[in-house]
């Protein structure tokens, strides 16, 4: 009977314990003993698709090498991906599917700003601990919602960072020629701050449409107003209309653009007129070009996964992204929660990826993590090249 | 003076990418009196087509020219077959919307085709790409290109209307279906013919602003909307009025913005239009609307 009596209790023990220890992991979804499951929204199709489709690619390769290395405290990781086609209706469903029918235990994802500042609201309100890798929109990280952090720059960080970088190459007439839909005026606005708080009237304030087909009007008035330098808050088209119409009435001011125009090697096909990208700079998130020594193993890692893919600084902005999550992930140790992970967000400080131009630092108030953005040229025929960074503060 | 030169070429070289899709709006509603709501999104496909047989296959640009324009051809058709023929004795609301229908799928056809092959796709130029001058301004040769395409289609589509027996029954068949069939005429064949000719006219248009362009599976939408206004302007039926709707359209939006501020470029050529429609409500060179009785 003792005996008896002693199994019971110790039966009785053990369902106890295990009760007691299984709702963590039974209440965190997409967490198993040997798997993680984190969901990825972005552009998988249309043009938007490197800010979607290549940034996960580049997750995707930072977390084969985890998994092959043993996983994080032995759970693999698994990427489910969702399209959002850049469209906010549909990021909105994106995300609900991430988080409600796929059950994922975090997200990595976000590329077009418009769609991802859509989904904000659903990705608050559902507490599901989510990187933003490439949507640079203000309003998805300010006022912060606990739960979303970004490795991505913002458009006032670069807003900022543009003003700063058109001052140190000797820029005494700053002009402006800008996109006004919802993407450009989430740029704009900060850009105006950034230039009314170093006191510098814009010397001309032009409009281009997304869809221009050619920009001679805009190119006169600038050339008028005798700028020296412009700064373009404007998508790869229209910049490239802008430029080569510059080209064409021999106006060649300092062109600075920002990271809508990441690849200068693409853009410099796209304006299609030898000579007219010259004078172009634009920001990127990363401090490597593709074809930098640097990025041998991660070259070496993606054509083996994606064959036929070359390395792009779009798949650097996942590698970098993926690393930050990876980081908080091991942070947040073996009985993984939401909650842990969300806390081992905000404490990541002077975190330094494979890619980034900067350490990435994040805490509670502030989950813009990313301030260091890069720039590049090319020279027109020539390769690309990082110039420098730009540190802003806040 | 040397503003207003520029200004002005601007306007007519722009002018005249609105004018090539005003034209295949124009050639459709000639024989079936609807406006085809998909003619953006042929000069989409049709350019993405283009650029898989210049770039991907390194076909030359003639064979290009040549193979877009029959693909183009051919996709007019196949819509005339499954979007407007079984349609065809509905009232016009539902054919307009067969033909929004058709945007739509060749938009997401593009998406998922060549969506993922960069943002925005280059196309090697006809022309060299550096700027030459013409008189005393500066133009980019490939705008010429544009120019002079549109005035050939122009004259071509002018001479088919007037002179040929197949523009004649085109014709006849917009003017009146049932009296066009009583006299023999296959409308049947007229609308696909009509359908297949806007749609051609799309792909050359095309394959010669593409290099200016750019492409993009959105771009279908923004040359629809300026072609529209364009053909409108110029009077829907008329092929010259929708070249001079075009580069109406075009130097308005230029003289705009460099005279006033580009903020209002956008606005402008739909000004002139709402102008021009409230004292000639045929447009420029409309006929005069009909009424039956």
């Amino acid at each position: 009977m003792g005996i008896r009596r002693a199994l019971r209790v110790a039966a009785a023990v053990a369902v106890t314990a295990m009760v007691g220890a299984m709702p963590a992991l039974a209440e965190e979804p997409g967490v198993t003993a040997d798997t993680i499951k984190i969901g990825s929204f972005g552009a998988l199709t249309g043009p938007g698709y490197l800010y979607g489709k290549l940034v996960m690619n580049g997750v995707e390769a930072v977390f084969d090498e985890v998994n092959a290395a043993g996983g994080i405290h032995g759970r693999k990781l698994q990427l489910v991906r969702e399209d959002d086609r850049c469209d906010p209706a549909a990021a909105i469903a994106a995300v609900q599917k991430l988080m409600h029918q796929d059950q994922v235990f975090a997200m990595i994802g976000g590329g077009c700003s418009n769609a991802t500042f859509a989904a904000r609201d659903a990705i608050e309100t559902a507490k599901v601990p989510t990187v933003i890798f490439a949507s640079v929109h203000d309003g998805i990280t300010v006022p912060p919602a606990p739960n979303i952090y970004s490795t991505a720059l913002t458009s006032s960080i670069e807003s900022q960072a543009q003003v700063v970088f058109a001052q140190q190459q000797g820029a005494k007439r700053i002009a402006v020629v800008s996109m006004r839909d919802a993407w450009g005026r989430a740029r704009y606005t900060p850009l105006m701050e950034a230039l009314k708080a170093k006191g510098i009237t814009p010397v001309a304030d032009e409009e281009l449409s997304p869809d221009a087909n050619d920009a001679t009007a805009q190119v006169l008035r600038l050339k008028a107003a005798n700028a020296d330098a412009v700064i373009m808050i404007l998508y790869p088209k229209p910049a490239a209309v802008f430029l080569r119409d510059a080209y064409k009435l021999g106006f060649k001011p300092l062109a600075v653009g920002q990271s809508g125009i990441a690849d200068p090697a693409a853009f410099e096909e796209q304006v299609g007129v030898p000579g007219a990208t010259a004078m172009f700079r634009t920001i990127s998130q990363v401090k490597y070009t593709p074809d930098d020594p640097a990025m041998d193993k991660w070259r070496k890692l993606m054509e083996t996964k994606f064959p036929g893919d070359r390395l792009s600084v779009y798949n650097l902005f996942g590698i970098g992204s993926a690393q930050y999550l990876v980081e908080a992930l091991k942070r947040a140790g073996p009985d993984l929660t939401r909650a842990k992970l969300i806390a081992a967000f905000a404490g990541i400080k002077n975190f330094n990826t494979d890619v980034h131009p900067g350490p990435l630092t994040c805490s509670e108030a502030d989950h813009r993590c990313h301030k260091s953005p890069a720039w590049l040229a090319k020279e027109p025929g020539g390769a690309m090249k990082v110039l420098g960074v730009t540190t802003v503060e806040n | 003076m040397l503003l207003f030169s520029y200004l002005l070429m601007s306007g007519v070289t722009t002018g005249a990418l609105y004018a090539l899709v005003a034209l295949g709006f124009v050639v459709v509603n000639k024989a079936t009196g609807i406006i085809n709501f998909a003619q953006g999104e042929f000069f989409m496909f049709a350019g993405f087509v283009a650029w898989m047989l210049h770039v991907q296959m390194g076909v030359n640009y003639a064979l290009t020219f040549a193979l877009a324009v029959g693909c183009g051809f051919l996709l007019g058709c196949l819509t005339e077959r499954i979007a407007f023929r079984p349609l065809a004795k509905s009232d016009i609301v539902s054919l307009v919307l067969a033909t929004v229908g058709i945007a739509f799928v060749l938009r997401g056809l593009a998406r998922l085709i060549w969506g993922g092959k960069a943002d925005y796709l280059s196309f090697p130029p006809l022309t060299s790409p550096d700027p030459i001058m013409v008189g005393n301004i500066m133009v980019i040769p490939q705008q010429l290109a544009v120019l002079a395409g549109t005035v050939v289609i122009m004259a071509v589509f002018t001479v088919f209307f007037r002179r040929t027996r197949a523009g004649k029954m085109m014709q006849a068949t917009a003017d009146n279906a049932k009296a066009a069939l009583l006299v023999g005429i296959r409308t049947d064949r007229i609308y696909t013919l009509s359908f297949g000719t806007g749609a051609a006219i799309a792909a050359a248009a095309a394959v010669l602003t593409a290099p200016l362009t750019l492409l993009y599976p959105d771009i279908g939408f923004a040359f629809f909307l300026k072609g529209f206004a364009a053909a409108v302007l110029g009077g829907l039926t008329s092929l010259p009025g929708a070249v001079l709707g075009g580069l109406l359209v075009g130097v308005a939006e230029s003289m705009a913005g460099g005279y006033i501020h580009s903020s209002v470029m956008e606005l402008s050529p739909f000004v002139v239009i709402m102008i021009v429609l409230v004292l000639k409500p045929s447009g420029l060179l409309g006929g005069r609307a009909m009424r039956r009785v």
